[in-house]
């Protein structure tokens, strides 16, 4: 990974850099905007983070696809790559580090012990803990050990993907490697899930960005999720609401509905109880969201979502649409606070989206 | 035609500026942005700092948007920034309120907001950068005179 020079500033590294303060400031701006900040927020986050030393950021890969870490670094190509390594700089991550085996261990043993109680952890990817957690080891040691060991002198903790904040589809039924999400394993440190299978990169940077300006987590709903992007599901934003209210439902991926760009709730879009931003920030750099390319959406962001049921069955025949947990199993096995607030989400979420769905039974009948 | 004062005379006036919409012609949600902007001009008129509105978070329709843009008409000074995509910053016929636009480099709008400042922010230079700059420009002047480069300056922002 390419060396950042310790003794400046990240104003003064981003510069070395080719980022000049002007498009500094313009992307803190976007972020800002994006992220329903204060409008002034924006440039006041570039003028402090440019005087600041850069912030430490660890990022650690558990039991993970990468698919998380890809949405990430394609962001806001090429530049956010830079600001990626110069601004929230990775002091430790394994995918991108030029260095490996021994020099890389060293590295991230150093970074947290200079940083101790400064440092960002990033985390993507479950835990596992079955066979000794032997099922994803690095350098020789578990992931368990090494994020109880990385954890203790993190300022907090953000799990980013629906695998780290929920446990994803290795925490899916019969998961077989016992993996666990993040907040199974750490009770004593703040913790921000950014979830999405996988989330939006605006979201991750720029609740990133967030905390290493301000060092405050901030607010966050019952998942822990930062409330700014996951306050509203993704159906009170799709541009097809008004058909979903007017019963308008499109049957099969061909038919005329479909072609009319009807709601696809009855082909099992997943949009009315899954807290996310896609309707509104959108994917690769705006273009478009799932619904809007014809296909519902899967409430990748929700906890357990691999367990509901078919992805195309309609809400209301899944286990979506039931009250509960979608694995009552798992959820008594696991137990924890976020997962019981899951639950009881759920109850009220499923009861909304049933109250919906009578209706729209209603309306056509 | 058979006299003089038959003939239609329109008087244009000698620079074409778009007419202001008046205030009282205009929906409610953009007199509540104007005078938003009303109250950060008063702000900034008493000294404090500037002000600005994210306008991608009003909940304005196509329609609205363009009543409040020709309430506020054109100014004299236009600036075009090119850092990682295109900016434009425009000043309004309303003195001291700035429409501005961030662009990525793919050409999309990524930012829209009302500034209320004398200059905004992000077209003045920093001291630290001038401050940079100088430093920079005494190296190369060293350079091309043949004395040696000194300090550590040169080399860090290379």
């Amino acid at each position: 990974m390419p060396l950042i020079n310790e003794g400046l500033t990240v104003g003064e590294n981003l510069r070395l850099h080719g980022v000049s303060r002007r498009a500094f400031i313009k992307f803190c701006t976007a972020t800002a905007s994006a992220m329903a900040l204060p409008p002034w927020m924006g440039t006041a986050m570039a003028e402090q983070l440019r005087h600041a030393p850069r912030p430490s950021v660890v990022y650690l890969s558990f039991q993970e696809c990468t698919g998380c870490f890809e949405s990430l670094t394609r962001s806001f190509a090429p530049t956010v790559e830079s600001l990626i390594f110069n601004v929230i700089s990775l002091d430790y991550d394994d995918t991108l580090m030029a260095a490996a085996g021994e020099a890389a261990e060293a590295a991230l043993a150093e970074a947290m012990k200079d940083n101790f109680g400064k440092y960002v952890l990033v985390i993507d990817g479950s835990v596992p803990t079955g066979a000794g957690g032997a099922y994803c080891t690095s350098g020789g040691r578990s992931a368990v050990d090494t994020l109880r060991e990385a954890a203790k002198g993190a300022a907090a903790i953000v799990c980013v993907g629906t695998c780290s904040s929920f446990g994803g589809i290795p925490f899916a039924d019969p998961n077989p490697t016992d993996a666990w999400p993040v907040t199974a394993i750490v009770a004593d440190k703040p913790i921000i899930n950014v979830s999405g299978c996988p989330p939006i990169p605006e979201v991750i940077t720029g609740t990133l960005l967030q905390f290493v300006t301000t060092g405050q987590v901030p607010d966050l709903d019952e998942h822990r999720r930062p409330k700014v992007f996951f306050g509203n599901t993704i159906h009170d934003r799709c541009y097809r609401r008004p058909f979903y209210d007017e019963g308008k439902f499109a049957k099969s991926f061909d038919d005329e509905g479909a072609r009319n760009g009807w709601c696809l709730y009855e082909l099992g879009c997943k949009g009315p109880t899954t807290h996310n931003a896609c309707a509104t920030i959108k994917w690769n750099g705006g273009t478009s969201f799932p619904i809007e390319s014809g296909h519902g959406c899967l409430g990748c962001s929700e906890p357990g979502f691999w367990d509901k049921g078919s992805f195309y069955a309609a809400q209301s025949s899944t286990e979506w649409g039931k009250a509960g947990s979608p694995s009552p199993r798992r959820a008594l096995e696991l137990g924890g606070a976020a997962v019981a607030a899951g639950a009881v989400l759920g109850i009220a979420s499923a009861g909304v989206s049933r109250s919906r769905q009578h209706q729209s039974e209603r309306d056509e009948s | 035609m058979s006299r003089l004062a038959d003939i239609p005379i329109r008087i244009e006036p000698s620079v074409a500026v778009e007419p202001l919409i008046p205030v009282g012609g205009l929906g409610g949600g953009v007199v509540a942005i104007l005078s938003e902007l009303v109250t950060l001009l008063d702000r900034l008129v008493g000294g404090e700092s500037p002000g600005a509105i994210d306008v991608r978070s009003l909940p304005m329709s196509p329609l609205d948007r363009t009543e409040l843009q020709r309430a506020l008409g054109a100014g004299e000074v236009q600036a075009t920034l090119d850092a990682q995509g295109r900016s434009t910053i425009r000043e309004t016929r309303v003195s001291g309120v700035w429409w501005i636009e961030h662009f990525d480099q793919q050409g999309e709008l990524i930012a829209e907001m009302i500034e209320v400042a004398r200059v905004p922010a992000i077209l003045s230079s920093a001291p630290d950068e001038i401050a940079a700059s100088a430093r920079d420009l005494r190296a190369r002047i060293a350079v091309a005179c043949g004395t040696p480069m000194g300090g550590g300056n040169h080399a860090a922002h290379q």
